[in-house]
């Protein structure tokens, strides 16, 4: 994205206007609630969140709600097939003129890693499919934190949750490498698909506003450092945030119609900047430094990019 | 009360916030008592909320087997971590008190001050175990200090025990040797400044036992499946008093960059017709994301312990 004719571009350009209000249940310091809270600043009110159960299902606990906008609740697996539903609706009310067009709203899928990548895939695959004209927000915590952090399968080769605990035999924690999601989903050319980091507002505010400009399926993975789920101080989401896309762990990309491009080119320091502020890491590091481990982290980070500055 | 030890059962309700160790706490006790020959039971039970949200513990010792299960209704210990929470009715943190349980509160201010603020029933012992915990520990994870407190005020759980349980519960998760042993020493502290367990001696009362089924009532679909029409209420909650430290902007050097303002997870601050940052603190949640990425570094933190 060239800088020179964004809409953003410094941190005084960011809107003032509040469309989460404080007091939520929502940890101290989640990564995840500020990504969406500055999403939310470009989306502005006239949205409707289709919430998918997980961490963010507890904004809206009766009888308050955080939102200057809508909100209804879904089970995990079904948020964009009651984001169809919405949308049908809100177009049929249109048509018959029950409904100004500039009260038409948004309709925005709010899901975690865990719906997102798992039990949600299905749905999200064919809602895109199907073109829905719909926004989706995954706040990516690489687990399932809203229930203890258990693994989901966005979790990260390398870390421990609860269900993948570093033990005798599998002293790296979690074996699996990260599901990509960003490819799957881009595998069906949608409009517009992007990842965001908390840490980038600017970035990530530029991608919200050209979203805006397509019809279909607008797609977003935020980067969501969960403070008790990574376990890390609460003052440090940000900081967390910035070091992924800074070592090149969390890539900031877009994707128009399938098409790829990064948005920041990292300075690659190195990955064990990252894993060093994360006790989920700890195991890495104590008692005894598993280089191995640390070694397949650094290759996929490099592999990764490797094909992406060649092309 | 030596001579009851055979037949008595000690109730111990914990309260605190999610993150506060209050879930550990139960644990250490459990395993203290376990280790001092007791049967023990211990359980958490939290809300639909995260981390900094009222939640409660429970540990029953007895030198019986122990039928009774669920939640305490009527504590001979009920310790109340977090300040706070006093002045917060959702947590109910008096409930079922009587003039047999010993109140602890954490809290700087003297258990007469306690006593006369919220007229509590019953003993009343305080202590700032979140000072012990910061000096010694280093952070304010109070599950070791809080189990110390109350194996103390049990008056059957010797140091040793102590000692035993908090290494052991702690190293079951995964924590570091330093810290653990930082966590033991911290433990000791506060066993010591406890008061020898309460003198007077009641009988235990008998948690109620009717064993009513609630027959819910059919409702309509539209009472049954609650709606919400305001927007943005939830600041009537004021997360304020999750604080333990009160970031604290420095106008006159503030550079009006608005990174605070940007970064702040929780909307708690606004920017001012002069272009300045305002704290919200009836709802600042005090993560201190603003006081870690303020580039001028003019936001200092101050301990908050005047929360009501
Ligand atoms: S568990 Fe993690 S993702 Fe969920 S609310 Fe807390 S910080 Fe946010
Ligand atoms: S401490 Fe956290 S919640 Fe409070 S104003 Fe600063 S950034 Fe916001
Ligand atoms: S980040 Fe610091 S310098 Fe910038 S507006 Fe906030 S207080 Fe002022």
């Amino acid at each position: 994205m060239s800088m020179k004719n964004a809409a953003y571009k410094k941190f005084k350009d960011i809107s003032r206007e509040e469309h989460i209000s404080p007091g939520t249940a929502l940890c101290t310091g989640c990564g995840g609630l500020l990504a969406l809270r500055l999403a939310y600043k470009v989306l502005g009110e006239n949205v409707v969140i289709v919430n998918a159960a997980g961490c963010f299902t507890l904004l809206s606990v009766y009888p308050y709600s955080p939102f200057s906008s809508s909100w209804m609740y879904t089970a995990m697996a079904c948020a964009p097939a009651g984001a169809q539903g919405i949308r049908d609706a809100l177009d049929i009310l249109i048509k018959k003129g029950k409904l100004k067009s500039e009260e038409n709203l948004k309709v925005v899928v709010l899901t975690g890693d865990g719906a997102a990548n798992d039990i949600g895939l299905q749905s999200t695959s064919a809602a895109i499919y199907r073109g829905l004209d719909f926004y989706y927000f995954c706040y990516d915590n690489e687990a399932y934190s809203n229930t203890g952090f258990q693994m989901s399968s966005a979790t990260p080769y390398g870390s421990r949750t609860a269900t993948s605990l570093p033990g005798e035999i599998n002293p790296q924690g979690t074996v699996q490498r990260k599901k990509d999601l960003f490819e799957i989903w881009r595998a069906h050319k949608p409009p517009y698909l992007a990842t965001v980091s908390p840490s980038h507002p600017v970035d990530l505010s530029n991608k919200f506003e050209k979203a805006s400009k397509f019809e279909g399926p607008k797609l977003f993975i935020a980067l969501s450092p969960c403070p008790p789920g990574w376990s890390f101080d609460a003052s440090n989401s940000v900081n967390i945030a910035r070091l992924a896309v800074q070592t090149g762990i969390w890539p900031l990309k877009e994707a128009v119609y399938g098409e790829v491009k990064h948005t920041v080119i990292p300075k690659f320091k190195p990955v064990e900047e990252y894993l060093r502020t994360q006790n989920r890491y700890d195991h890495l590091f104590n008692p005894v430094k598993q280089v191995d481990v640390i070694d397949n982290i650094k290759k996929d980070v490099e592999q990764y990019w490797e094909r992406y500055l060649d092309s | 009360m030596k001579n009851s030890t055979n037949e008595m059962i000690k109730r111990v309700r914990f309260h605190g916030r999610g993150g506060q160790g209050m879930k550990t706490a139960s644990r250490i006790v459990g395993t203290a008592s376990f280790l001092e020959g007791f049967f023990v039971q211990d359980c958490p039970l939290y809300g639909a909320e995260r981390r900094g949200a009222p939640m409660v513990a429970f540990t029953r010792l007895s030198k019986e087997p122990i039928l009774e299960r669920g939640l305490i209704v009527s504590p001979d210990i009920n310790i109340i971590a977090d300040e706070t929470l006093l002045g917060d009715k959702n947590a109910n943190v008096f409930q079922g008190i009587w003039e047999g349980t010993v109140t602890i509160v954490n809290t700087h201010y003297p258990a007469s001050h306690v006593r006369n603020v919220h007229g509590i029933v019953g003993e009343i012992v305080t202590l700032d175990v979140t000072e012990i915990a910061l000096n010694v520990i280093g952070e304010s994870v109070l599950s070791s200090t809080a189990a110390a407190v109350v194996c103390k005020l049990t008056g059957v759980i010797s140091e040793s025990s102590l000692e035993k349980a908090v290494t052991r519960e702690l190293s079951s998760i995964n924590l570091k040797k330093e810290t653990i042993q930082k966590n033991v020493q911290a433990a000791l502290i506060c066993f010591d400044r406890i008061p020898e367990a309460h003198p007077h001696y009641f009988e235990p009362i008998k948690e109620d036992k009717k064993d009513e089924i609630v027959k819910l009532e059919y409702a309509d679909a539209c009472l049954g499946s609650p709606s919400v029409y305001a927007k943005g209420s939830t600041k009537l909650k004021k997360t304020g008093n999750w604080r333990l430290f009160r970031p604290v902007i420095d106008h006159e050097k503030c550079s009006r960059c608005y990174t605070c303002f940007v970064y702040c997870p929780h909307s708690c601050i606004s920017i001012d017709g002069d272009g300045y940052p305002q704290i919200d603190y009836d709802n600042c949640k005090g993560c201190l994301t603003c006081f870690y990425e303020c580039p001028k570094k003019v936001i200092s933190k101050d301990r908050e312990v005047k929360a009501w």
